[in-house]
C-alpha cells in the first residue's frame, strides 16, 4: 500500500490523471467534435426566454388607440419599490371617466415583480420580453407615458377591443355612457 | 569591410530572431486563451477577426493607447526601469539559442553561422546569468509601486526565483556532464543521430560494446520543466502574480505599455525556457529519425521545423499545466523546491557522473 503510494507520488500520478482530463476535453472538442462550447455568443445569438419571462413594463391601448389606463392608482399602490407615479385626471366632458394624465415609471428601481400588472383592473399594464435596456444616462430609464405606450405598441401589436365591446352585457365601472353598445335582445 | 559584413549579418540575424520571438509572443497570447477555453468548454476570443485571430493586434493597440499611470508615492525611476529590466533579459537570451543546423556560410570572405546569432562557448551560463536579472525587474517593480500587493508579489518572486533557479542550474549540470561543453551548439550537436541520442534517453555515450547503455536524463528533464514553469511564474507556480490573493501581484499598479512589457517578458521567458529545454534535452534541431528527409541543401528547413515543433510542444505543455493544476500554497512551493526538486537534481548529477565515468573508457 505504502509502496503503491510512493510510486504514485514519484510518477506524478494524480497530476497526470488531471492532465488527461483536460486533454480529453480538448481532443473531444477540436478533433472529435463531440463537445460543444457552452458559450452563447450573446449579441449575435440570444437565449430562448421562458414563456413567463418578465421584462420591461408597457402600457397598452385599445384597438381604437385610446389608453386602457383609467388612472386608478392601484399599480402605484401595489408597487413594492415605488417605481410608478400616476397623475390621474377626468376625461373632459365625461365626468364618470378618468384617465392617467401623466404616468411615470422609474425603471432604475423596478424589480420586475409584476405586481402592478396583477393589480391593474383593466389590464392596462403588461410585461414585455424586452431586456436590452442598458443606458449611458441613468435618466434615460425614467420613462414617461409616451415611452411606456410606445413599448406597448411595439410589443403587443394586436390590441384588445374596448371592454364594453368584448362583453356587452357586463356593466363595468368605467364605461362611458355615450359609447354604450346596444344590448342584445 | 569584413567587420561591416560581420556586423550586417549579425544585425539581420538579430532582426529575424527578435521579430520571430515577438510574433510568437503575439501568437502565444491568443493561443493560450484559445487552448484554455477549449479545455474548459468555452470559446475564447471570437470577436476580432474570424475566430478571434486578430485579437493580439487589438490587444496591442489597446495597450499602446492606454493611459500610463504612475501611482502616487511610487519611485518613478525604478517604476519605469522595472519593465525594461524584465523584458531585456528575456529577449537577450535568444542570442545563443541555435534554431537551425550548425552550418557555416562564406559571405565576402567572412564565415557566418546563419542559424544562431552568436555561438559563444558559455552559452547556457550566459542564459542563466541573464534570466536571473529578470527577477530584479519583478522585485524592483513590486517595490517601486508603493503598493502592498505589489511588494508581496515582488518578495514572493524573489524567493521563488532563487529557489527554482538553483534547480534549473543543477538539472542542467548533468546535461553538461554528458556533452562536456557549455556551448548550446555543441550540446545540440552531441545529440545528433536519432531520438535515442537525445539527452532524455541518452544513448550513445558509452564506448565500445556499451554504446547502447542509456544515460537517461529524464529526471533532470522533469526537474528542469517543473523548475522552469516556476521560474517563469506560470501556473501552478504563479504565486508572485496570484490573482485571487494579490490582485495581480507585482503588476498591480502597471498599465499601458509598461504592463505590456511585463506581459511580453513573461511570454518571451516562456519561449526562451522552451528553447533551452528542447536544445538541452530534446536534441534541439535534430529530427527524431536518423539524418534528414530533405536533400542536404534544404535540410536546414527540416531542422528549423523540428525545433519549432519541439518549442511549441513545450509551450502547449505550459498552457496544459495552467488549465489543469491549481496554484500551490507558498509553503508547498518552498517545500517542493527545496525538499523534492533539489535532492532529485543533486542525486541525478551524482548518478550521471558515476555512470558516465564508467562508460567513457
Amino acid at each position: 500500500m505504502a509502496l503503491a503510494q510512493w510510486v504514485k507520488t514519484l510518477t506524478f500520478y494524480e497530476i497526470l490523471v488531471g492532465m488527461k482530463a483536460t486533454i480529453t476535453v480538448l481532443i473531444d472538442r477540436i478533433l472529435l467534435r463531440k463537445r460543444k462550447a457552452v458559450t452563447l455568443q450573446y449579441p449575435h445569438e440570444k437565449r430562448d426566454l421562458p414563456g413567463t419571462y418578465r421584462g420591461m413594463i408597457a402600457l397598452l391601448r385599445y384597438d381604437d388607440g385610446t389608453d386602457k389606463c383609467v388612472g386608478c392608482d392601484l399599480c402605484e399602490a401595489a408597487c413594492p419599490s415605488r417605481v410608478i407615479t400616476v397623475i390621474s385626471s377626468e376625461v373632459e366632458g365625461e365626468p364618470m371617466k378618468r384617465y392617467a394624465k401623466e404616468y411615470y415609471m422609474d425603471m432604475t428601481r423596478c424589480l420586475f415583480c409584476g405586481l402592478c400588472v396583477q393589480a391593474c383592473p383593466v389590464d392596462a399594464l403588461a410585461m414585455t420580453r424586452e431586456y436590452e435596456w442598458a443606458k449611458y444616462n441613468k435618466r434615460d430609464l425614467y420613462l414617461d407615458k409616451e415611452q411606456l405606450l410606445a413599448l406597448g405598441d411595439r410589443n403587443f401589436p394586436v390590441r384588445e377591443k374596448k371592454l364594453e365591446f368584448q362583453h356587452p352585457n357586463v356593466a363595468y365601472f368605467n364605461i362611458g355612457h355615450k359609447n354604450l353598445p346596444p344590448k342584445e335582445s | 569591410m569584413e567587420t561591416l559584413v560581420f556586423a550586417g549579418a549579425a544585425v539581420v540575424k538579430i532582426l529575424i530572431v527578435m521579430v520571430t520571438v515577438l510574433v510568437t509572443v503575439a501568437i502565444l497570447t491568443l493561443a493560450e486563451r484559445k487552448v484554455l477555453s477549449w479545455m474548459q468548454d468555452r470559446m475564447g476570443p471570437m470577436e476580432v477577426g474570424p475566430y478571434g485571430i486578430l485579437q493580439p493586434i487589438a490587444d496591442g493597440i489597446k495597450l499602446f493607447f492606454k493611459e500610463d499611470i504612475v501611482p502616487a508615492g511610487a519611485n518613478r525611476f525604478l517604476f519605469s526601469l522595472a519593465p525594461i529590466l524584465s523584458l531585456v533579459p528575456a529577449l537577450i537570451g535568444f542570442a545563443v539559442v541555435p534554431y537551425g543546423p550548425n552550418r557555416e556560410i562564406e559571405l565576402y570572405g567572412v564565415t557566418i553561422k546563419p542559424f544562431i546569432i552568436t555561438d559563444i562557448n558559455i552559452g547556457i551560463l550566459y542564459i542563466l546569468a541573464f534570466t536571473s536579472i529578470g527577477a530584479y525587474g519583478i522585485i524592483l517593480g513590486g517595490w517601486a509601486s508603493n503598493n502592498k500587493y505589489s511588494l508581496l508579489g515582488g518578495l514572493r518572486a524573489a524567493a521563488q526565483v532563487i529557489s527554482y533557479e538553483l534547480n534549473v542550474g543543477l538539472a542542467i549540470i548533468s546535461v553538461l556532464i554528458l556533452s562536456g561543453s557549455l556551448s548550446m551548439v555543441t550540446i545540440a550537436e552531441k545529440q545528433a543521430g536519432s531520438i535515442l541520442n537525445w539527452n532524455v534517453i541518452g544513448m550513445g555515450h558509452g564506448g565500445g560494446i556499451w554504446w547502447w547503455v542509456p544515460v537517461t536524463q529524464i529526471v533532470a528533464f522533469v526537474v528542469y520543466v517543473i523548475s522552469s514553469v516556476a521560474e517563469t511564474n506560470r501556473l501552478p507556480f504563479d504565486l508572485p502574480e496570484a490573482d485571487s490573493e494579490l490582485v495581480a501581484g507585482w503588476m498591480t499598479e502597471y498599465s499601458g505599455m509598461r504592463f505590456a512589457f511585463f506581459f511580453m517578458a513573461e511570454y518571451a521567458n516562456m519561449i526562451l525556457v522552451s528553447c533551452i529545454a528542447s536544445v538541452l534535452f530534446l536534441g534541439g534541431y535534430h529530427a527524431p529519425y536518423p539524418g534528414t528527409l530533405l536533400p542536404d541543401k534544404l535540410s536546414w528547413i527540416e531542422g528549423i521545423a523540428w525545433f519549432t515543433v519541439k518549442v511549441y510542444a513545450f509551450l502547449f505543455l505550459f498552457f496544459w499545466l495552467r488549465a489543469t493544476l491549481p496554484r500551490l500554497r507558498y509553503d508547498q512551493l518552498m517545500r517542493f523546491g527545496w525538499k523534492v526538486m533539489l535532492p532529485l537534481a543533486l542525486g541525478n548529477i551524482v548518478v550521471t557522473a558515476i555512470v558516465v565515468y564508467f562508460l567513457r573508457d
